[in-house]
């Protein structure tokens, strides 16, 4: 390496360090940094090509200073830099060596497929479901039980209560559908989809 | 001075009615119960509350969501105790004394030790809110185009440096939040900025449904993702709190109260950043520094008071600047401006009154905890019991009633889903979501002052970095940027160690 790529590197060596309070944070490889700063770098280049193309607004002979796309293109500009800073730092840390690859901290055993199964049911009620005629407590209860039978379904069938877990789901997810609807349409007058 | 005193009056008997007092302990207790639960923050609990409060009186509004903000920094403290899990991020310093306590059996005895530190830590910052919130208004008055400017770009950087581990991670996240904030019709011309002729974006994206995507739904997620469900520690002896180790640590009590309020004035900071410096301080200073880390007294009461006198920090420069020292605070700004009060230095203008409501509203969210961690801790923990699989799925109902009810828009269901999935990943990866929410709350303030500054100065940037406060911020911000680059951290830290030895002669014998 030359020496003054040597010196920028010495300059942004952050040390990765694991952190998951609350649930927040979890170090990424220096590959998976890599990768995040080429993407970060193309999002602020649109960014930047974006506020580039707006209007400046000439036909109402506005102030040039007051343009639009000054602050949206100067905001391109700063992720560009930084993702260039992050490429830069990635690259330094082996980010395209062998070992560049290797997670600190893999996910846990069926994490993935637990995502995918809590995500579907989310999804259907947000775009699905919600506003689009049927009752907003019929809907609620939908969800939940359906989540409910997904989620608890291995330890259920597992202790051999599959009957009781779909009766005590769909209790709980009519009373939550219900209160939910109760509470803020009659109480707090909210208006719900 | 008289007057500031006689306001101060009013708004304590104002509050000494039925309604008052129970739309309060109501507030404390639903963050109590929201804070218990690992990972469901403050700030998803404020937003959830501030849709269910849109129909109510102004300042009633304001005191539930006061009271749930307090009540679930002190509920968080629960599940770190008894779960080793923080409750809310800010929790996170509890963790390792409080657990420790919990596993030799004195789980009641660093509950109290907890409840005793948040209500000292918070009613520290109460005082330190009614002392300062009109000082620092009146200062904010001389300020202008240039000194916004500086203020919105300081408190996105700082949010990025410190929140987290990593601070280009953070100011990215900050930069994403600022470029949000673009989104829709902008300030001075009504121009749509990247609406794609998209009509539902020209309003923007609303900070509520963004907020209780990034906190609310990405949690949801993470938290049935994991597989592991965490064991709870028994608790058996008393949990009253001890405020005989109050007087034993009153040392620690004022120092980290002082940092915490000090942490919370830096605006996007954090509650997290308060406890972990009160706890660092209390080490640093500590007769017993092996304990720490093993079921410290003191670093627990650090921790706990630290956090909680953060809280009435974060509002001061929420009410005077209208710059929300962190992402609670910053729902609670929007939850103000929804009731139609502007915080920022006009407030102490056209509302004086109200900057006086916010101390007693502090007050009373104080005396319910305390309260409440006398008689109700206990029952409180019932909710630990909870299966998340049952729980979740209602929270996630709750979010997107939450997101949806502000404006009766389903595009913000749509939109706090995108954010939320987004949010998920991207804390997967080491994102924080804090300075994405402060580029979001700041991102207009900084297109119009920036904007104005330059029509003002006639294009020019010399008024940026010329006016003494403008000067003063521009080099912290610059300053606090470049300290994480470790060559320049080095050279400051020689340079002051030098400086240090000019000035003392060496060792004390």
């Amino acid at each position: 390496m030359r020496p003054a790529a040597e010196l920028i590197v010495s300059f942004f060596q952050v040390p990765i360090v694991h952190s998951d309070s609350a649930g927040e944070g979890r170090a990424a490889t220096p590959r998976a940094d890599f990768i995040a700063a080429l993407v970060w770098i193309v999002f602020g280049a649109a960014v930047l090509i974006g506020s580039w193309r707006m209007d400046r607004l000439e036909s109402q002979d506005i102030n040039p200073y007051t343009i639009p796309g000054l602050v949206p293109g100067l905001l391109g500009i700063a992720v560009v830099f930084f993702g260039l800073l992050m490429l830069f730092r990635a690259w330094s840390q082996g980010a395209l060596t062998p070992a560049g690859g290797a997670d600190g901290r893999e996910a846990k055993p069926g994490e993935h497929r637990r995502f995918a199964l809590v995500l579907l049911p989310c999804l259907i009620f947000g775009v699905g479901l919600l506003g689009h005629g049927l009752p907003f407590w019929a809907a609620a209860a939908l969800y939940v039980t359906s989540t409910i039978l997904i989620l608890q379904y291995p330890e259920r069938k597992a202790a051999g209560q599959l009957a009781r877990g779909v009766v005590a789901a769909t209790v709980i997810g009519l009373c939550a559908g219900g209160l939910i609807t109760l509470v803020f349409q009659e109480f707090f007058l909210v208006r719900l989809p | 001075m008289l007057e500031g005193l006689s306001m101060l009056g009013h708004s304590y008997l104002s509050f000494l009615n039925f309604w008052s007092i129970a739309y309060g302990l109501g507030g404390a207790f639903l963050g109590i119960l929201v804070g218990c639960m690992p990972g469901l923050s403050a700030t998803l609990c404020i937003a959830l509350l501030t849709t269910l409060t849109l129909k109510m009186e102004a300042n009633n509004a304001i005191l539930i969501l006061i009271c749930s903000y307090v009540g679930t920094l002190y509920g968080g403290s629960r599940s770190a105790i008894l779960l080793n899990i923080p409750g809310t991020a800010a929790n996170a310093a509890s963790c390792a004394d409080g657990h420790a306590l919990a596993l030799r059996g004195e789980a009641g005895r660093a509950i109290g030790i907890a409840t005793s530190g948040a209500f000292c830590g918070t009613l520290f910052g109460v005082l330190c809110l009614a002392a300062f919130t009109p000082a620092l208004a009146e200062v904010a008055l001389k300020f202008g185009a240039y000194e916004f400017f500086w203020l919105a770009l300081f408190g996105v950087a700082m949010s990025g440096s410190i929140v987290g581990d990593d601070p280009i991670k953070g100011w990215l996240m900050g930069a994403l939040g600022l470029i949000f904030a673009q989104i829709g019709e902008e300030g001075l011309y009504a121009y749509n900025r990247f609406t794609f002729g998209w009509d539902q974006l020209s309003g923007g994206i609303s900070l509520i449904p963004a907020l209780i995507g990034a906190f609310g739904f990405a949690e949801v997620l993470t938290i049935l993702s994991d597989p592991i469900e965490k064991k709870l520690v028994e608790m058996k002896d008393s949990t009253l709190p001890r405020f005989r180790e109050v007087a034993q640590y009153w040392k620690t009590v004022l120092r980290s109260g002082a940092i915490g309020v000090l942490t919370g004035l830096l605006p996007g900071v954090g509650e997290d950043a308060g406890a972990w410096m009160s706890y660092a301080g209390a080490r640093a200073v500590s007769k017993e520094k092996e304990l720490f880390g093993k079921g410290s007294i003191d670093g627990l009461m650090a921790a706990e008071t630290g956090d909680m006198s953060s809280i009435p920090g974060h509002i001061i420069p929420c009410l005077a600047l209208g710059i929300p020292g962190s992402a609670p605070s910053a729902v609670l700004m929007a939850a103000m401006i929804i009731h139609g009060i502007q915080p920022g230095p006009m407030m102490m203008i056209a509302h004086p009154q109200f900057v006086y409501d916010v101390v007693a509203m502090t007050t009373l969210a104080t005396c319910s905890i305390l309260l409440f961690g006398l008689f109700m801790v206990r029952p409180l923990l019932l909710v630990l019991r909870i299966k998340r699989s049952v729980l979740m799925p209602i929270i996630f109902l709750l979010a997107s009633v939450g997101a949806y009810a502000s404006a009766s828009r389903l595009f913000d269901v749509y939109a706090m889903l995108v954010i939320g999935v987004g949010a998920y990943f991207l804390r997967k990866k080491g994102y924080q979501m804090a300075p994405f929410v402060l580029g979001l709350v700041l991102g207009h303030l900084l297109d119009k002052s920036l904007r104005r500054g330059l029509v003002l100065s006639d294009g020019s940037v010399l008024p940026f970095l010329t006016r003494p406060i403008c000067a003063v911020l521009a080099l912290v911000t610059v300053f606090t940027m470049l300290m994480y680059i470790p060559a320049v951290n080095r050279g400051v830290k020689a340079a002051f160690g030098w400086c240090k030895g000019l000035v003392f002669s060496g060792k004390a014998a």
